[in-house]
């Protein structure tokens, strides 16, 4: 039935051959129109490239290696001399980092804004999390700013770059029963009234007198804290011999690590703190992300620019 | 064969085009089983503590991986940021591994160690008290939910199933390794011994008396990264 209709229809333009359900007796036909020559001859121009391409780069695999193309690339030569090339054109001033102390890059201005501005990317990657954007620190959480000129354990270059080489904990253990403790509640109160008369701030006096017989008798804030309450690093400058390693803050100054409201200065005493800066040198065991020397010393130089003076 | 016998044959068809899509598979997939970069024995590479393992599976329930990768590619952007690029043998006893391709928040294949614990624990309760710019959503039930940890040893036997090395000693000391790493100044000779004296020991919670969520969630955040010693490491030919 199919053939004598077919023999009827006109075959103007070539089809493909292949044709499909012919019920009513038109045999659904295939068109074999030609490609648009421009787009045909691309098509052959990508093939020819995929070969050129084939030889010059990395492409197929074989059984436990691949191609690796005439040019010898690969991502990883190429991360080599991008960093390579980066090292080459900062090395010029990084020898001179590495070879002067901070003393002497503290001297030399180009030198030193040149260390500024390394130690300030090095700052805003690894130190701003918990320090802050510029150093401002964290108030509340604990976190000392570092653009004051305020510090737990001294901010002479060295010092600076003793904390950030081996990192510093500085522990206020808990005092009250509650937390394990010496301490009831009752004497936790007055210890804070203390503290709080120490910085002029709002207090009962007559509480206050009972808490200093404690900071300097049973508490034995003193320990760290210092007859004065200028913490361990004052003392150390009024000729009192305090281990400046334990990082007490000053009381009396109305800088606050953590606050200095009546109910965060209880909390303080009642349950104690710890602060832990990590260690970043390299050559620390355990774990973590280590800065090199020359990272240190550009941190450094950049904290000491904010608020370093002693 | 006509190609109309194919087509009208689905059977036929299903193994012709299943045997096309293979050759593919085999092409691509097969040779990474055989070739250096991807094979090689990294020297540290361990598998993760119970705690570590359990902070992973709480990593993947909270959906980390949405937001943050797991791999370090090899330019020099990411590098100079993140530290050395990612090595395969660095997630080889993942399972599944967490290289995630979205980054709404940092890459993470290297943040062990780059952060206090206090750090984490401030950034999970909420993240904008230590980072103001943050769109990263709070995690305050991670320090409240006591750890559930009495279904590791199963966990562990499953990994070990599917090629994780946990010895039976591991697995038997699973609970007493998990709680040795979390508390401090406990016995960790053991763990030492099963595991390296890389791991990271600490009060990962700030809450010495108790083992939560946060505990195995920082625990994990803390080893990320952190197993191979790159001073020491040499790239084999790539």
């Amino acid at each position: 039935m199919a053939d004598n209709k077919k023999e009827t229809v006109k075959e103007t333009v070539e089809t493909t051959g292949h044709q499909w359900d012919d019920d009513e007796g038109y045999p659904l036909k295939e068109y074999n129109n030609p490609l648009p020559r421009w787009w045909l001859y691309t098509f052959y121009a990508t093939i020819v490239w995929s070969v050129i391409y084939w030889i010059l780069y990395p492409a197929w695999p074989l059984v436990n290696d691949y191609t690796r193309g005439v040019l010898g690339w690969s991502q990883y030569s190429q991360l080599e001399e991008e960093l390579a090339e980066a090292r080459e054109m900062q090395k010029v001033w990084d020898d001179k980092l590495a070879t002067l102390s901070l003393e002497q890059i503290s001297n030399d201005n180009t030198l030193l804004q040149y260390a500024i501005s390394g130690g300030k990317a090095v700052f805003g990657d690894n130190c701003a999390p918990c320090h802050g954007s510029g150093g401002v620190g964290s108030h509340a959480k604990g976190f000392p700013a570092l653009v004051d000129d305020d510090w737990l354990f001294g901010g002479t270059l060295a010092d600076i770059e003793e904390s950030v080489q081996n990192g510093r904990t500085g522990t206020m253990p808990a005092h009250e029963e509650k937390y394990d403790g010496a301490l009831n509640a009752q004497q936790v109160d007055v210890l804070t009234d203390y503290v709080l008369s120490l910085s002029g701030l709002g207090h009962d006096a007559q509480k206050a007198v009972a808490g200093k017989e404690l900071f300097e008798g049973e508490a034995a804030c003193v320990v760290c804290h210092g007859d004065s309450g200028k913490g361990s690093l004052k003392d150390v400058a009024f000729g009192d011999p305090i281990d400046r390693s334990v990082g007490a803050p000053d009381l009396t100054d109305a800088i606050w690590l953590y606050g200095g409201d009546r109910t965060t200065i209880r909390t303080s005493i009642a349950k104690g703190r710890t602060g832990k800066m990590p260690a970043w040198g390299e050559g620390f065991s355990g774990f973590g992300r280590k800065l090199d020397p020359l990272s240190i010393k550009e941190v450094t130089l950049y904290v000491h620019s904010l608020g370093g003076g002693r | 064969m006509k190609h109309a016998t194919i087509e009208k044959n689905a059977a036929l068809m299903s193994i012709l085009v299943l045997i096309m899509v293979a050759i593919g598979g085999l092409v691509e997939i097969v040779p990474l089983f055989f070739i250096e970069s991807t094979i090689e024995t990294v020297q540290g590479i361990r598998p993760y503590t119970p705690l570590e393992l359990k902070g992973r599976d709480l990593y993947i329930r909270e959906g980390c991986y949405n937001c943050h990768s797991q791999m370090i590619r090899p330019f020099r952007d990411e590098v100079e940021r993140y530290g050395h690029y990612s090595l395969a043998a660095e997630s080889k006893y993942d399972h599944p591994f967490q290289w995630g391709s979205k980054r709404t928040g940092p890459d993470l294949a290297r943040v062990g160690g780059k952060y206090s614990s206090l750090w984490h624990q401030e950034h999970m309760r909420r993240p904008r008290n230590v980072v103001p710019e943050s769109v990263m959503p709070d995690y305050p039930w991670l320090e409240e939910n006591a750890l559930d940890y009495d279904d590791i040893a199963d966990r562990m036997t499953a990994m070990s199933r599917i090629g994780v090395p946990y010895s039976e000693e591991m697995i038997k000391n699973a609970i007493a390794d998990l709680k040795a790493q979390a508390t401090p100044d406990s016995d960790t000779d053991g763990l030492n011994t099963r595991y390296g004296n890389k791991v990271p020991l600490d009060d990962f919670d700030g809450q010495p008396k108790r083992i939560t969520e946060l505990d195995a969630m920082v625990a994990y955040l803390q080893m990320l990264g952190t197993l191979v010693d790159f001073s020491s490491y040499q790239a084999q030919a790539r």
